[in-house]
């Protein structure tokens, strides 16, 4: 997917890429990946998180019982739906071990 | 240097099920009808501050923000510990001058030290990221909503498209972009700096008090205000609010930042103008300005824009008028850069991990000796403002103003 469809004018530029992304902090790439994996994580389980407690809220407020939430059956639309979410989770979370960059430690790093 | 990214190249997102879970045509707040159908505004606003389209993207930030204001208290002083540790170890005293080399690579393999800038990195890598898919998985509808606040007022928004010196055009805090090279650079920079303010300027609440500390020239006349490098234009919109009857500009160099903040002030209805510009060429004519401000703009630039930047203020303000540059190091912190261990760390961090390219450009720059050459009396003792979004200190520190002699 491109920036644009050709329907808009486009006003951005050309620009200069960080090197950063490509470096490897830990010692090992992978214990970066791990790391950024867990911080990605954190903010998912928030995310999750403020969700329920947003649905309670507004649960509550409309007599909404936690047995009827545990008697739910999904429908078909709503299982293809969740395993599309699943998989955009996935891809958040772990593709950052598909990295295949050349990985330099920082002490070595050229550019200081 | 990094080679010359093309943009086209930059943008990979594909339409996830996260990203198209919510419609953003949902319902239309009350509150702001400028930008009629095109608005985008699925979640109305809290205050000022237009709500994040879906509750997920709007805690996934929340969160980034908690674990930003983290890493800034117990992360940091943690590496630092480790950094004074590290130098004693070695016979050296971190408050003492040694080469930059020396201590960087005697810090830089420590697990802390190394999680801290790693926690930096990818943290502000996750922020970009999740707000940029949320922008490209709506891309026609972001765009249109640019569109319609284009040629909208109150106020104006002058283009330029093809100005930008090569200069401007890094990544800097890995922005993907940087400030031109994104369509939604602005709305990228607006809530990306909600979570750098640890979450303390979701009303704007810094730029408002920095407004309220410019000071006024000494007649009392404050007809035309400008703020250079205005990014979202919120200082801008602050800087109306103080001087209702003033008619106030942006220039910034990022065309998608101006457009975007054409579009927020259009979007409140408030009456300021944007212009598409540098700092060191705005266009205006001489003697224009009664003040002219900036804020953290200079370390973003070269040493050399921030000279011209200075000669260009002295050229468009007008005998009596007021400059009020705020960054870090336009107060008498400027004296105390100098070459000891932690010095080198922070300015490590910053620098390089940051990807703060002109850092030590401006480090070098001679600020206040330009301000004077250039005809400013400078006044080094001026308001107390609060630069760093890292702490707050005391009420902040005495801040430079340049005056043009009358
Ligand atoms: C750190 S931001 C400034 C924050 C902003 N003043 C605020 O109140 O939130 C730096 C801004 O300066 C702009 N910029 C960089 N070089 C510039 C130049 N030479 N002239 C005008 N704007 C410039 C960037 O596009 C970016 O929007």
């Amino acid at each position: 997917m491109a920036d644009g469809n050709g329907k808009h004018k486009t006003y951005a530029t050309n620009f200069y890429k960080t090197d950063i992304d490509n470096v490897s902090f830990l010692g090992n790439p992978h214990i970066d990946n791990i790391a950024t994996t867990l911080m990605a994580m954190g903010n998912e389980l928030w995310t999750n998180r403020k969700r329920i407690h947003v649905l309670e809220s507004v649960m509550r407020d409309k007599g909404v019982t936690a047995d009827l939430i545990e008697q739910y059956e999904p429908t078909d639309e709503e299982r293809a739906r969740w395993a599309k979410e699943r998989e955009v989770l996935v891809e958040r979370l772990y593709s950052h071990f598909a990295r295949v960059d050349e990985y330099e430690f920082s002490s070595e790093w050229k550019d200081k | 240097m990094s080679e010359l990214f093309n943009r086209r190249s930059a943008m990979g997102f594909t339409g996830g099920a996260a990203g198209l879970a919510y419609s953003l045509m949902g319902s239309h707040s009350a509150v702001a009808a400028n930008l009629g159908s095109a608005d985008i505004e699925p979640r109305g606003t809290d205050g000022i501050l237009e709500r994040l389209p879906n509750l997920d993207l709007e805690s996934y930030d929340e969160f980034s923000t908690s674990t930003r204001v983290w890493i800034n208290t117990d992360l940091n002083r943690s590496a630092e510990r480790r950094a004074v540790q590290i130098l004693r170890e070695n016979g050296l005293n971190p408050r003492e001058e040694m080469p930059f080399e020396k201590a960087v690579s005697l810090l830089a393999d420590d697990p802390v030290i190394s999680f801290r800038n790693h926690a930096w990195q990818r943290l502000q890598m996750h922020m970009w990221t999740e707000l940029r898919r949320e922008f490209y998985n709506n891309y026609d509808a972001y765009m249109s909503e640019m569109e319609a606040a284009d040629n909208k007022g109150p106020g104006v928004l002058e283009m330029s498209p093809g100005i930008e010196p090569e200069y401007t055009k890094h990544e800097i805090h890995m922005q993907p972009g940087g400030y031109t090279g994104d369509e939604f650079a602005g709305h990228l920079y607006h809530y990306g700096t909600n979570n750098f303010y640890n979450g303390q300027n979701y009303q704007d609440e810094r730029h408002v008090s920095l407004a309220n500390a410019v000071p006024v020239p000494a007649d009392g006349k404050v007809m035309r205000i400008l703020d250079a490098g205005s990014s979202c234009g919120q200082q801008v919109v602050a800087l109306k609010k103080r001087f209702p009857d003033a008619e106030v500009w942006g220039v910034d160099i990022g065309a998608p930042m101006v457009r975007y903040s054409h579009m927020r002030a259009v979007d409140m209805g408030v009456d300021v103008n944007f212009r598409h510009a540098l700092s060191e060429e705005t266009g205006f004519p001489d003697g224009y300005f009664d003040i002219v401000t900036s804020y953290l703009l200079h370390h973003e630039i070269t040493e050399e824009a921030t000279y011209q930047t200075i000669r260009e203020t002295e050229r468009i303000l007008r005998p009596g008028g007021v400059y009020f540059p705020v960054d870090v190091y336009t107060n008498p912190g400027r004296r105390r850069i100098d070459g000891t261990g932690m010095r080198h760390i922070r300015d490590w961090m910053t620098h390089r991990w940051n990807h703060e390219r002109w850092w030590y450009e401006y480090q070098r720059a001679d600020f206040f000796g330009e301000m004077e050459r250039a005809g400013m009396n400078v006044i080094e003792g001026g308001p107390k403002t609060q630069v760093s979004s890292q702490v707050s200190m005391n009420g902040g520190i005495a801040n430079v103003i340049g005056i043009k002699p009358a």
